[in-house]
């Protein structure tokens, strides 16, 4: 046993514990200093997961081969642990307007963090199932955390009914895949996938599974939760499921669809196909008529959904590392937007477009760097959302060849991307062209946000200016797939 | 370091500046024009390095060095960055960051005060980034993206007083000009492109020299396709028309970009590509007319017929900055018109010696407007020498520099031009005629504006700037000084392949040197400045309070003044296609895209929003229903 392996996700449960003990010595106005400390480790944390052992060799195992350590856990550690920094910051900025306890909150983003870390190494269904009820028990308390709020418990209350529904599909499925294979452990099913993939019994298994991975993710059928919870829990919260948590499902996705069970992959593309292409379609029309910003980004977030997912189904590893390149621009282009909103949120009390009507003025910065993030999840050249998107879509006409029908859906998706166009230019409209010239006072940006959005900002022109370095590691990280 | 790193510093400083400027500091203006200043000045010392790190100037013909990156590399698709570094770009690259940083230095003094002082510098440093890539640019596809930039950047300054109407109007002026050159620009790199499958201007110059023919019957058309991409940035007759108007910008902007660098791109751009329009005229069928033309013939006359109208058109302006401007337009046909000559190089090196003096003079320029508080007339001026007596002098060099007057930098440049024509009487003649008005209109404006008894009371509080506009005054006279005998005509004579005249024997040698191989054309040139200014000296010397040509020309005065009606003409003819266009437009839009297109798909998407969005009850036993619903269904669909 390497316990070694575990050292991030160690580092982050001993360091969400000694919060809780710090909690306890340190004076009320000083806790948030907490919340910043927390954000400066897991960005350490995210550096070393960069450089650590398993990114760029051999996969290394501990815990009877349970829990491993390989490229597509590495880059999607990265990408959690750079979430969570942000996260925290924000959550810094936000706790500082809250009347209640605060330093818990930031454990428990602490502990979604380990959770979902433990997800992208998780190498078993029972380590699998335990890490999302992790990253999901936590999240029911940071959707709720705002008890003096309704909007905030009635999120608090629809995640967790749902969550627990989802998390039964999931429990189940997991159930009769060990009734058909006889085993959890992801290695040896992948030993005879072949033969479990015509067992109509683990077929039955691995549909719930997936059912329940696809609520994490928030894809068709499974959406109807996210516009919801989104709107009504705290931003920093919104964020982190936005990633964190959507990031959790798709890595399990792409282990399992490229890993333990490619042959499924192949035989239900029209089923994943058809997710897909519906999830677009849903999230960008159900989004043109939203007023309210975090419900536009709940729908935005079906809709990514979708796209990652259409790079899962192609079953090809060039769909499969046009997934992670997709996550890591999604990274940074929804934090920068989430770090916009809660600021605005929190100065104006509304989540309004119109409460941005003349942001231009107000705070150019927080403008400029929520313009950005709109322009990149459109779709436009040359920010990371362009590059994500003409990655998978160029994943999915490669293999239009074997299979007519994805030409059909890289329609669909064409056609999602230009409805897209009309929300979130419309938020960049009410910025830059405000219908009435209301309250122009200037909006103070703390020095702290300032610094994350510079990052966020920076991230989104790399991944788009040069996106080879990130291209490359994506593709390194998928190289262990059985596609 | 390597020189390829270099390269890729000197671009990039200024990009990062226009940003960081944008993003951090536009709260704090002195801030920023530090880091714009800064920017610009580490990338003049990156480009000294850069010379010097080769051990010499003189990279011999062909030689150079390219650099690229990929941009992006998955699966067959590749993109290049391509930069190249060659004697030419290099020198260029001294000219651009030097002129550019006294530039920045004069304009943190002549922008004092102004609101907008942060984004004037971002948008200073933002041309300098896209003016850069033009000039290290290895192929047509790059060259042309910040040549686009360069349109923006541009029309960002021009516009810069943006609330002033006349700004406003002269930036879109400028930037739809140019969009029309540009259009031309593009329709040529592609036949280059669908010609030679390459857009990369070293493997263009290979297959052209190995078959000159290799660009086919529409050899001679691409050239001048892609010549007007040059005459719409080098403000070319009939393009000519956004360049006077674009004085609207800030002084130091019209001194950077429409006298110094950004204007000189075009004819950057024709020595660059200058392969492309040396090929035998080659027209396709339905220009079968021109038969025997070349594309080099085209830019020729062009070059000298904007020269000489141009000419005219400032003997008759009575503003400071449009007289300069009419100059500079005058001086860039005149390159124009060397490169149509078959000699690039004689064009090249005009730009160069031109950007020192022609941005000495705008900045003198600046500097009297400054004094005078934004008085621009020069009949409102005179009696200027006593009172700004460094604006003066360095003036005055720049205008000896202007009218080719030997030690000063634009004899040498200007001969060379002159003895390229001399092949061609009639091109000679013009070129001749030209210099003789050079002098007129250039010595109208110091006897008028700078000598004499003030005409206005303003004129007797003008008081010199501060050391940070001086400064850059005294460092441009020397430069235009010493421009002509440093040696740059003979490594831009190696460039092209030429047999330097270098005669090798001192600096007295050098400076005699026209004298020795173009005699007819030095003393030709000589004389026409000479009469040049004797004309002047006869009209205006005494230092009359009005002008006395309008009399003595009548009608022709007026016309030259109006600047031969070609803005009216223009009006003309836009108001005519443009009605009838615009109302064939406004039709198709409003009934085929507004009507059907836009509001039928709004329409129905917004239906459909709507309808979907009942599915978004907020009620929980409905979600968790439709959640199993959903499970139910795709189980029954996949396993049934």
């Amino acid at each position: 046993m390497n316990l070694s392996l575990l050292g991030p996700e160690l580092v982050l449960i001993g360091l969400g514990l000694a919060l809780l003990l710090a909690d306890l010595v340190v004076p009320p106005d000083r806790r948030r200093y907490l919340g910043g400390a927390a954000a400066v480790l897991a960005l350490a944390l995210a550096l070393y997961v960069l450089r650590g052992p398993g990114l760029a060799g051999e996969p290394a195992y501990a815990f009877g081969d349970r829990f491993v350590v390989d490229g597509l856990s590495g880059f999607f550690k990265a990408i959690f642990l750079t979430a969570g920094a942000v996260v925290l910051v924000l959550a810094v900025d936000w706790a500082h307007s809250q009347q209640q306890a605060v330093t818990e909150y930031f454990v428990l983003i602490l502990f979604a963090l380990a959770g979902m870390m433990l997800a992208a190494s998780a190498n078993d269904f029972t380590v699998m199932y335990v890490a999302l009820e992790l990253v999901t028990v936590t999240f029911y308390v940071l959707t709720s955390y705002q008890r003096n709020r309704v909007a905030s418990l009635e999120a608090g209350v629809k995640y967790l009914i749902l969550g627990a529904l989802s998390s039964a599909f999931l429990v189940y499925g997991i159930a009769l895949c060990y009734g058909a294979s006889g085993t959890m452990h992801f290695r040896e099913i992948a030993a005879k996938s072949a033969e479990l993939a015509d067992h109509r019994l683990f077929q039955l298994g691995m549909l719930m599974v997936f059912g329940g991975l696809a609520f994490k993710v928030a894809l068709f059928p499974f959406q109807v939760w996210a516009p919801d919870v989104y709107e009504g829990s705290p931003a920093p919260t919104t964020a982190f499921l936005a990633i964190g948590s959507k990031g959790a499902g798709v890595v399990l996705l792409v282990r399992l669809f490229g890993n333990v069970a490619p042959e499924l992959a192949l035989k239900w593309e029209p089923l994943l196909m058809g997710v897909a292409g519906i999830s677009i379609l849903y999230g960008s029309l159900c989004a043109i008529p939203q007023r309210s910003l975090k419900r536009l980004l709940g729908y935005s977030s079906i809709a990514n959904g979708g796209f990652v997912l259409i790079g899962i189904a192609t079953a090809s590893k060039a769909g499969s590392a046009a997934v992670l390149f997709y996550l890591a621009g999604y990274l940074f282009t929804v934090l920068a937007a989430f770090l916009v909103i809660s600021m605005v949120v929190q100065r104006l009390e509304t989540d309004d477009i119109s409460a941005l009507s003349g942001l231009h003025h107000r705070a150019p910065l927080l403008a400029a760097a929520l313009a950005l993030a709109m322009i990149s999840l459109a779709g436009v050249p040359p920010l990371a959302g362009f590059f994500g998107k003409f990655l998978v879509l160029k994943a999915l006409v490669d293999q239009g060849a074997s299979f007519p029908a994805w030409y059909a859906l890289a329609g669909v998706a064409i056609v999602g991307v230009v409805i897209s166009f009309w929300y979130y230019f419309g938020v960049v409209r009410a910025m830059y062209w405000p219908e009435s010239n209301g309250d122009l006072t200037t909006l103070p940006v703390p020095p702290l946000i300032q610094v994350a959005l510079a990052v966020c900002v920076a991230g989104i022109l790399a991944l788009g200016l040069f996106p080879g370095t990130v291209w490359d590691a994506a593709v390194a990280a998928v190289a262990g797939l059985r596609l | 370091m390597k020189p390829e790193t270099l390269a890729w510093i000197i671009l990039v400083l200024p990009l990062l500046s226009a940003a960081v400027i944008t993003l951090f500091t536009r709260r704090q203006p002195g801030l920023s024009a530090r880091i714009s200043v800064g920017a610009v000045a580490l990338a003049f010392v990156a480009s000294i390095l850069l010379v010097l790190g080769y051990g010499r100037l003189h990279l011999g013909p062909g030689e150079m060095l390219l650099t690229s990156v990929s941009w992006l590399e998955v699966g067959g698709l590749s993109v290049d960055l391509g930069l190249r570094l060659d004697a030419m770009s290099n020198l260029m690259l001294l000219m651009v960051t030097g002129v550019g940083l006294m530039i920045h230095l004069y304009s943190r003094g002549y922008m004092e005060g102004d609101p907008g002082y942060s984004r004037f510098f971002a948008s200073l440093s933002l041309f300098m980034f896209s003016m850069l890539g033009i000039v290290l640019a290895a192929n047509f596809v790059m060259m042309f993206l910040f040549w686009e930039l360069v349109g923006v950047s541009s029309y960002l300054l021009i516009g810069f007083w943006h609330e002033r109407a006349s700004a406003a109007d002269a930036a879109k002026k400028a930037f739809l000009t140019n969009r029309l050159g540009d259009f031309g620009f593009l329709l040529g790199i592609i036949m280059v492109w669908s010609a030679l499958g390459t857009v990369d201007f070293l493997d263009i110059q290979r297959a052209l020299t190995v078959n000159p023919a290799a660009l086919g019957v529409g050899a001679s058309l691409a050239g001048v396709l892609i010549f007007l991409g040059a005459m719409g940035k080098s403000a070319q007759f009939p393009l000519h028309v956004w360049l006077p108007d674009a004085m609207e910008g800030p002084t130091p902007v019209s001194a950077l970009i429409h006298a110094a660098t950004m204007v000189a791109a075009g004819v950057y751009m024709l020595a660059r590509s200058f392969v492309v329009f040396n090929v035998p005229s080659a027209w396709p069928g339905g220009l079968d007319f021109l038969h025997g033309v070349t594309a080099l013939d085209v830019i020729a006359w062009i070059g000298g017929v904007t020269s000489l109208l141009a000419a005219l058109m400032a003997v008759q302006q009575s503003d400071i900055k449009r007289i300069l401007a009419y100059s500079t337009l005058s001086q860039l046909g005149y390159m124009v018109m060397a490169v149509g000559c078959a000699k690039p190089d004689a064009g090249m090196f005009h730009l160069l010696t031109h950007a020192f003096f022609k941005a000495l003079l705008f900045l003198g320029a600046g500097s009297i407007i400054h004094a005078l508080h934004h008085e621009q007339n020069i009949w409102k001026m005179g009696g200027l020498k006593s009172r700004l007596p460094v604006t003066y002098w360095t003036f005055l060099v720049g205008t000896l520099a202007l009218c080719g007057v030997p030690p000063f930098s634009g004899f040498y440049s200007k001969d060379g031009i002159l003895a390229a024509a001399e092949t061609r009487p009639l091109l000679f003649a013009l070129g001749l005629l030209v210099a003789g008005l050079t002098a007129f209109y250039m010595f109208r404006l110091v006897f008028v504006a700078l000598r004499g008894v003030p005409r206005d009371a303003q004129v007797t509080h003008a008081h010199e700037p501060g050391p940070t506009m001086l400064w850059p005054l005294r460092l441009l006279a020397l430069a235009s000084v010493l421009a002509g005998f440093w040696g740059m005509e003979g490594v831009l004579q190696g460039v092209f392949g030429r047999a330097t005249h270098d005669s090798h024997g001192g600096w007295l040698a050098t400076a005699l040197a026209p004298f020795g191989h173009a005699p007819l054309a030095a003393m030709m040139g000589l004389f026409a400045t000479g009469f040049g200014f004797a004309l002047a000296w006869s009209l205006y010397g005494s230092g009359p309070a009005h002008d006395p040509l309008p009399e003595k020309l009548g009608v022709v005065a007026r016309w030259m003044r109006d600047k031969f009606y070609f803005d009216e003409l223009y009006a003309v003819l836009i108001r005519v296609t443009h009605d009838a266009l615009a109302g064939l437009a406004d039709w198709a839009d409003r009934w085929l895209v507004a009507g059907f297109l836009v509001r039928g798909t709004h329409g129905t998407m917004d239906v459909f929003g709507r309808v979907l969005r009942l599915v978004q009850t907020g009620n929980l036993q409905t979600y968790a229903f439709a959640a199993a619903l959903g499970l139910a269904v795709v189980m029954w669909l996949m396993l049934m």
